[in-house]
């Protein structure tokens, strides 16, 4: 952004009236005579000019020379960009207000340099000065401004805003005599009670108001909606489109917290609230702490999660598996339906859902289960497990928990049960009563229609009142629980279904198991939901969205928590409650951020001002580089300057900088000149010689290929292991030699993906004369070194019936220059089984990624551009013929790598068959 | 002025660089134009047939072609071609004027001179003439070694700007060859021109000009100098002494060319961007011309 340009000596500019006398000037003097070199000059003795006026100093240098005096005149002019107003200062102290919440936080440190800046400037002129945090309201005490400022660093942003009543106690706090002069830093945020407290300030003195021009962001807490976690994000400003990026941040598998996902997003140019969700494997989710808006680092740019994004598992136990139809009377019916939304149900056997260790375990009126089942059972509740049980006729009916307490029950239960309100009896159904303020349940809403028609009866043990949660009208227990291990066994001593009571027909029955933790709730915003209860904080945000211990702050009422504004006693955090956790976010769902619109009067300045920038260096600078160019000008003109070698060594430079894309324009057209045809590839051992015999040698090969088979091959190329791409090459050929270097840890990942892909390596140790295979000879020895990190699958010699022997040819040896050696091949697999009467056992699968042998192939192939062979073969017609069966093992070899098993398919067996005169 | 040793050394052995150099340059542009017309005249001394005549009074027996004559009834007498060798002296510049070049694509004006005058020596030795220097460090001898020694001789250059022609050692009714740029003053020129025809000499004067000399291709304000830099000329405005200049080279061509009409010579102006072989071909021929 440009900004204005003031100077310092305004009336140097003067002189560049003098620059037209100059332009004259200069054009009178005529440039410095070149010295030529003539012989002629005999000739040219005693001419006179014509006239005395001598060519004229071209117009661009006079153009070069002003400029470079013009520069001169205005660097010493003193230009400045963006300089700083220096308005008159205002009276009294200065007092500077800063809003302090977590809006200011993300450019904080901007803001404390504007502070900084204001203080020195406060300091220079003497004046008292005081720094008050809105968010933090107190009584100014107005002190030396050098002195504030070492306090300053101790200033941070509350993770709160300024409300109307800290505004109110703020502007009561002020004192009432004397100018005080005020500046604002304010974060840009409508709140009420601004206006009022702007008119108090500027009863007192001169009011400015800094405002940072950018939007705020804040993101509100995430829910968890039709299987994708949901969240708003929020701004303040609108009118250009905004990235963000919003980070979801918890603990990974092993515990330590990371990101583990990002979603990109941005804001239209007129949006100021999008809501967007994105979906997580539930695994995942559940793991899911906080959101986090990347690189902005306030509260509001922070959402912790709570409960709401993690789903529980729950386990539905059921005896009555045959009942079919008789849905509305399945004791899991109202369960199912009532935890669907909430939670991810496992229903089966017990024996099948406890390895996948649910959070719950619901045992719909089971009472015996066998004697593995409950030792599991007892096991996995002792870990930590909810196990919830509900009465039954089958309950009511056995002997469980009738003498001892059963472990698995909270209590030990009366024979038979009770019916009440039956048709057999004389009273009526019960109702609930109400919940006690130590009970989960407490604060609850008991409808008037749940009433129960028969429950089991617990028996009154001393341990009874303990256990009991919730009783009916006339005390008798409806819902025990105890404590087992670190785990928990509740009873509801009626059944999941309508048959004894309306409870799960009412929304009470969702509450209560939403109490008992066996659902979370999607929505846990509800006050009254919360209310008589307390909970303790367990992590808090910071103005600057950092996380911080909560263990040292009170516990808060649970109706508060939700209601109340935040403030220093309710900050936003994580509070936990028993097994249950709400988060309290600086944004709530329905809050929208909007901006402050000052009234007309106010003084608005906007803090991000351009720093003042001397220009005077920049302007002398160019006319030293103005006059560096006349000086080049002035020398070309009189002829000592030699363009031509100049020029020279540009085009040195130039060709410099052209060979990198040359580099790369060049390996493009290989790529295409590789995959446009079929191009054999021999590996660069960097011996020359070696390299040029393999090159012949597949030139020899792919002329061979030419001229009997379809297969037309192009030219050869050598590859670069290191640096070339292999996948355009079906076939490499890599002789071996001692001296190679051994390829890098990246170039055998490029060979092994090769191998993989199908690509197929001739590996050839060229020393067929002197050694067997895996003999120690050099090349040997070399070869198990190159090979050791390739993926090379066990190889054997190559079997009688390979296709290697019939692919083009029939072959039955592969001779190249030597032809002693075994050639090696991928093993076949072990059950691959000769077929009575076939030649050939059935090898259909696989192309061996790698053929080892020594017998010097290239050099037999290798041919010259006449098609005469380069190296000898053999002796006489014996040799001749020896090199005819190593082109034969060439084209077998390529045509095996090109159509792989194609030849050992069975269908071609009663030609080959014939062929072979069988 | 004494040099030292090593810079002596180095000096003569920059020399001997250039000499083969010229050598086998003047050699392959002798050979090409030997190819053409003029075919191979190598013929040993008089052994040319040339006519057969009747036998006439005063002729000695031994003179009779018996061969001949034995066929007819009368004597005939073999004559030989006259095939009296002549001597040719060359004169080639070796002022500093002539080490000029106007671009680093031509020749020195000094380079063309040698090698045209030694491959010109070269077709003439090889025709059996003597072929000389003028200044008396040469004399005209015959054979392959002359060649040598006049490659040698010619790779000597002078420090002053300008010479004139050197007319010491001049055998009479020889032919020489002067080859210069002719920018000096012209009446040494002259003066030895008359000299040499008063002693029955005939030749040609060979003018080698750079283009940039024939064209005056500058502009600005130029201060000229000679090679040497005895001799300087400012100009403010050089284009504007173009056509003075070109008319006084003009002039200068047409001077030389009458003086050698005057005195029976033949006069040739060379350019050193034109190619040497058809200097050489013209050069040729006006010396069978001057010679017969």
């Amino acid at each position: 952004m440009m900004g204005a340009i003031a100077f310092t000596a305004p009336w140097l500019l003067l002189a560049l009236l003098a620059l037209p006398v100059l332009w004259i000037l200069l054009r009178a003097v005529p440039p410095a005579p070149i010295r030529r070199r003539f012989p002629a000059v005999t000739l040219l003795l005693g001419l006179k000019d014509d006239d005395s006026i001598s060519d004229r100093t071209p117009w661009w240098l006079l153009l070069l020379r002003t400029l470079a005096v013009a520069a001169i005149i205005v660097g010493l002019a003193g230009p400045v960009l963006n300089p700083e107003e220096r308005g008159p200062a205002g009276q009294g102290p200065l007092l500077v207000v800063m809003d302090g919440g977590w809006a200011s936080a993300d450019d904080w440190d901007t803001r404390m340099q504007m502070v900084d800046d204001l203080l020195t400037e406060a300091s220079r002129t003497g004046r008292a000065a005081a720094v008050i945090l809105l968010s933090r309201p107190e009584a100014p005490v107005f002190v030396s401004a050098s002195e504030l400022r070492n306090a300053l660093a101790g200033l941070h942003p509350a993770p709160w805003l300024p409300t109307p009543e800290r505004m109110g106690r703020f502007a009561s706090l002020l004192p009432r005599d004397g100018p005080v002069e005020t500046v604002w830093l304010s974060d840009g945020l409508a709140h009420d009670g601004r206006e009022a407290l702007l008119d108090v300030f500027e009863d007192l003195g001169r009011t400015t108001i800094l405002e940072a021009n950018r939007a705020i962001l804040a993101v509100a807490a995430p829910r968890y909606t039709d299987g994708a976690i949901e969240f708003t994000l929020s701004r303040s400003a609108t009118g250009i489109s905004q990235p963000v990026t919003v980070q979801f941040i918890g603990t990974d598998p092993n515990g330590i917290e990371a990101t583990l996902a990002e979603q990109e997003l941005a804001f239209e140019s007129d949006q100021s609230i999008m809501t967007e969700s994105l979906s997580l494997p539930a695994e995942m989710r559940g793991r899911v702490s906080r959101l986090g808006l990347k690189g902005v680092e306030s509260a509001g740019a922070v959402a912790l999660s709570d409960d709401s994004l993690g789903r529980r598992e729950v386990a539905l136990i059921s005896t009555r598996e045959n009942r079919e139809g008789l849905e509305l009377l399945s004791p899991l019916h109202f369960l199912r339906n009532a935890l669907q939304p909430n939670a991810d149900l496992l229903e089966g056997a017990l024996g099948e859902v406890l390895p996948a260790n649910p959070d719950v375990v619901v045992l719909a009126d089971i009472a015996e289960l066998a004697p593995d089942d409950e030792a599991a059972l007892t096991a996995w509740v002792e870990d930590g497990g909810l196990l919830l049980r509900f009465a039954g006729p089958h309950i009511a009916a056995s002997d469980i928990s009738r003498q001892d307490e059963h472990p698995l029950m909270p209590v030990r239960l009366r024979a038979g049960g009770r019916t009440v309100g039956g048709a057999m009896s004389w009273g009526k159904p019960k109702t609930l009563a109400p919940f006690d303020s130590s009970s989960p349940f407490a604060g609850l809403d008991i409808p008037s229609d749940v009433t129960v028609n028969a429950q089991v009866l617990a028996q009154p043990d001393p341990s009874l009142s303990d256990r009991v949660l919730a009783r009916l009208s006339d005390g008798t227990p409806l819902v025990t629980s105890k404590a087992m291990g670190a785990g928990r066994v509740t009873f509801f001593h009626v059944t999941a279904n309508a048959e004894w009571s309306t409870l799960p027909l009412s929304g009470l029955f969702v509450d209560m198991l939403d109490r008992l933790s066996v659902t979370t709730s999607s929505t846990p915003g509800e006050a009254q939901d919360l209310s008589g209860t307390f909970w303790e904080p367990v992590v808090v945000l910071d103005g600057y969205g950092r996380l911080e211990d909560g263990s040292t702050l009170p516990g808060v009422d649970g109706e508060a928590l939700l209601a109340e504004p935040l403030g220093p006693e309710i900050r936003a955090g994580l509070y936990q409650r028993g097994d249950r956790a709400v988060a309290r976010n600086v944004l709530g769902g329905e809050d929208a951020l909007t901006t402050m619109a000052w009234p007309d009067r106010a003084r608005v300045e906007d803090m991000t001002r351009s720093p003042e920038i001397p220009l005077a260096g920049w302007f002398l600078a160019l006319s030293l580089v103005l006059l560096g160019l006349d000086i080049l000008a002035s020398l070309a003109l009189s002829g000592r300057l030699y363009l031509a070698r100049g020029a020279g060594a540009a085009g040195v430079v130039a060709a410099a900088l052209l060979i990198q894309p040359t580099q790369a324009m060049a390996d493009d057209e290989r790529a295409i000149e590789a995959a446009s045809r079929v191009v054999f590839a021999h590996v660069l051992t960097g011996n020359r010689s070696l390299d040029e015999m393999a090159r012949a040698g597949l030139v020899g090969l792919s002329q061979t290929l030419f001229l009997r088979t379809s297969v037309e091959p192009g030219a050869p190329v050598g590859v670069d292991l290191e640096q070339d791409e292999l996948a355009f090459y079906p076939f490499l050929y890599w002789p071996i030699t001692p001296e190679q270097a051994q390829p890098s840890d990246s170039a055998y990942d490029k060979l092994n993906q090769y191998l993989r892909s199908g690509g197929m390596i001739l590996f050839d140790t060229r020393d067929g004369d002197i050694s067997g295979y895996g003999t120690a000879s050099p090349n040997g020895r070399k070869l198990q070194q190159l090979a050791r990190p390739l993926d090379i699958p066990p190889i054997e010699p190559v079997p009688a019936d390979h296709v290697l022997t019939r692919a083009f040819y029939l072959l039955q040896e592969f001779p190249g220059r030597y032809r002693d050696r075994d050639i090696w091949v991928e093993a076949s697999p072990p059950d691959a089984e000769q077929v009575e009467g076939m030649p050939f056992r059935n090898l259909n699968d696989g192309v061996t990624p790698v053929v080892i042998g020594g017998n010097d192939w290239a050099a037999a192939w290798a041919m010259d551009d006449r098609g005469n062979p380069i190296y000898p073969v053999g002796r006489g017609f014996a040799g001749d013929r020896q090199r005819e069966m190593a082109y034969r093992f060439g084209v077998n070899l390529i045509m095996y790598v090109l159509t792989g098993n194609y030849k050992s398919d069975q269908v071609h067996v009663p030609a080959l068959l014939d062929r072979l005169g069988q | 002025m004494s040099q030292s040793l090593p810079s002596l050394k180095q000096t003569a052995e920059q020399e001997a660089s250039r000499f083969p150099h010229l050598l086998a340059r003047a050699n392959h542009l002798a050979g090409s134009v030997l190819m053409g017309e003029h075919g191979r005249r190598r013929a040993g001394q008089g052994d040319d047939f040339w006519q057969y005549r009747p036998m006439q009074v005063g002729d000695s027996r031994r003179m009779i072609d018996w061969r001949r004559s034995a066929r007819s009834d009368t004597q005939f007498v073999r004559e030989k071609e006259w095939q009296i060798a002549q001597s040719v002296q060359l004169w080639i510049d070796p002022a500093a004027s002539m080490r000029f070049a106007s671009s680093d694509a031509l020749p020195e004006k000094t380079d063309r001179a040698r090698l045209i005058g030694l491959a010109l020596s070269i077709m003439l030795l090889r025709s059996g003439e003597r072929v000389g220097l003028l200044g008396g460090q040469l004399p005209p001898r015959r054979g392959e070694v002359q060649i040598t020694r006049l490659a040698m001789s010619l790779s000597e250059d002078q420090d002053a700007d300008y010479s004139a022609p050197d007319t010491r050692g001049l055998i009479p009714h020889a032919t020489a060859i002067f080859v210069s740029d002719f920018l000096a003053d012209t009446a040494p020129v002259l003066s030895a021109l008359t000299g040499a025809a008063d002693q029955g000499v005939r030749g040609i004067l060979f003018q080698v000009l750079d283009p940039a000399e024939e064209s005056f291709p500058f502009r600005g304000r130029t201060l000229f100098e000679s090679v040497a830099g005895s001799l300087s000329h400012e100009t403010l405005k050089a284009s504007e002494l173009r056509e003075n200049y070109l008319e006084r080279l003009a002039r200068r061509k047409t001077e030389l060319e009458a003086m050698c009409a005057v005195v029976g010579w033949r006069y040739h102006c060379h350019h050193t961007s034109e190619s040497a072989q058809s200097a050489l071909l013209w050069l040729y021929q006006a010396i069978d011309g001057a010679r017969r």
